[in-house]
């Protein structure tokens, strides 16, 4: 009986069909492609803005120039600068590295902080009823008006932009943990409790992996936001970061570096999220419908 | 290892609902009552009762004379949602209870209880891979991994289609007669209770009292050979007229 039931099985699961699973990998080509259209449109049209000098080419580089100024950047050998002067020839890897530092210590210090506080608010109502309100009005302050008070408090410079990326990119964590955390389903809860589960354990054993898929959404969008800040931090004393560069780039008018920079956010920005996406396709593939 | 459980005048209100007046059971070491009544009339408020999930506002129940207090390894539930977790494996997930209680060793206790439910080669599946059937054998030997005193089975065959049900009939009476458990089966299908129970108690429609039992006469080895006994077609008939009419 258990034989025909294991063999019954195995052909439901690979039922299903090859021409579906054919047809389907088909779709998906195609809709990559036309995930290309855009950006190919994107680049005629500004080509054809700057045949036609709808602006004067300063302040409209062709993408050509783009092209060779994001060479320059990357691939020529630096050259010395004066102290204080933000780089750009040959000092990418640097601005990147620096971003990407000054991005992941204070994004890994508000998932710790953000999976704390969103634990507590999901597991425990009395702290919920304590914290809830001033947290929620924390949350609803935007970025921008945290800036004066975080340059008056730690000055201009290193601090303050891993201050300002750590604000923005802990709410999406406290919120997604909070909300996965009181979404666990009560006959998790009750299993573990009839297994033997204490309850001081409660939280790693059954809310903690229960909750991980919302969680890890809340991450990848806390992760998005946390690069999203950084420019904002790195906008006034600093001499190392994408952003730096950027502002750098506004105050002599280097429209085609300022462009780098926007693209090295985009596929940083893109790549980091993509990646996160697919950890959370290897970690939660239990909750894949 | 089994227990005797002992419940005498439950009683419990949800505000101004009286679910529970007064049940009464007693379920001696090693043997299955079924409880069968229609739906709505409580019977799985009944069983969380039973598991300590829901504490009655009066009443008495022991295990072995012991006060039941809150849930226990001790008492094994398996409902109808079923009970795993899904983000741990087949394997991983019988492995659960025994764990929780400290074993750092339960390759063997999971090793055989794939073997009983059929499952050795979906050890590493994800319940979400499984089959309806399958899933609640995985949940069974779930509770079974705690080796439980007292089973408790809340109609856990009702979303599955009838073959398969009739199939996990014959296996977990064949593995209630290999590993004698004290157990509780609250069911709304009268095939369902004559096949599994040792005895048979009928409940009433809400508020819920067990208000006749009896022994079933049908011995240890039950299944599809069962349904064409002259005397279970009678029963069946006669109990199904008692439910139609309580």
């Amino acid at each position: 009986m258990t034989q025909g039931l294991i063999e019954a099985a195995r052909a439901e699961a690979q039922a299903g069909g090859g021409f579906l699973a054919v047809g389907r990998l088909h779709r998906r080509r195609g809709r990559r492609l036309l995930g290309l259209l855009l950006p190919i449109g994107v680049l005629v049209v500004w080509q054809v803005a700057v045949l036609l000098e709808v602006r004067d080419r300063n302040r409209l580089p062709a993408p050509v120039d783009v092209l060779v100024a994001l060479q320059e950047f990357f691939l020529t050998p630096s050259r010395p600068t004066l102290s204080g002067v933000v780089p750009f020839v040959g000092a990418g890897w640097h601005h990147l590295g620096a971003s990407l530092e000054r991005t992941g210590v204070a994004w890994s210090i508000a998932v710790v902080v953000g999976l704390a506080l969103g634990l507590g608010l999901g597991l425990s109502r009395w702290f919920a009823d304590l914290a809830d309100p001033l947290l929620n009005a924390l949350r609803a302050v935007p970025l921008f008006a945290w800036l004066p008070l975080v340059i008056v408090q730690f000055g201009l410079g290193e601090s303050s932009a891993r201050v300002l990326v750590f604000i923005g990119a802990l709410w999406p964590v406290v919120i997604s943990t909070a909300d996965g955390v009181a979404r666990v389903p009560r006959q998790h809860i009750e299993t573990a409790r009839m297994l033997g589960t204490p309850r001081s354990r409660m939280w790693d054993r059954i809310y903690l992996p229960s909750a991980l898929p919302e969680i890890l959404t809340g991450l990848r969008l806390s992760l998005t936001l946390a690069w999203t800040c950084v420019v904002v931090g790195e906008l006034s004393g600093i001499t190392w970061g994408v952003g730096a560069m950027m502002n750098a780039a506004r105050e002599r008018s280097g429209t085609d570096q300022i462009v780098v920079g926007i693209l090295v956010f985009a596929v940083v920005g893109l790549t980091a999220d993509r990646l996160l996406r697919l950890a959370s396709r290897r970690w939660v593939s239990w909750a894949a419908t | 290892m089994s227990s005797t459980l002992t419940a005498h005048g439950l009683r419990l209100s949800f505000g101004d609902l009286l679910v529970l007046d007064g049940v009464d059971l007693q379920v001696s070491a090693g043997q299955t009552l079924a409880l069968l009544g229609p739906s709505g009339c409580g019977k799985s408020t009944l069983l969380r009762v039973l598991a300590g999930f829901e504490t009655a506002d009066t009443g008495a129940l022991t295990l072995d004379g012991e006060d039941v207090r809150g849930p226990s390894p001790l008492r094994g539930m398996v409902a109808q949602a079923g009970t795993l977790f899904p983000w741990l494996s087949v394997s991983d997930n019988i492995a659960f209870g025994p764990r929780q209680g400290g074993a750092s060793d339960v390759r063997g206790t999971v090793a055989d209880l794939l073997a009983v439910t059929g499952l050795t080669e979906f050890a590493d599946a994800l319940p979400r891979q499984l089959s309806g059937g399958m899933r609640q054998r995985a949940a069974i030997a779930q509770v079974l991994a705690n080796r439980p005193p007292v089973l408790l089975l809340d109609e856990p065959f009702g979303a599955l289609d009838a073959q398969t049900r009739l199939r996990m009939h014959e296996w977990l009476r064949s593995l209630l007669t290999e590993r004698p458990t004290t157990t509780v089966l609250v069911t709304h299908d009268v095939e369902e209770a004559l096949l599994l129970g040792d005895r048979l108690g009928m409940i009433s429609a809400r508020p819920a009292r067990i208000v006749s039992e009896r022994a079933l006469p049908f011995g240890a080895a039950r299944g599809r050979h069962t349904l064409g006994d002259p005397e279970f077609a009678r029963l069946r008939a006669e109990v199904l007229e008692a439910v139609l009419t309580a």
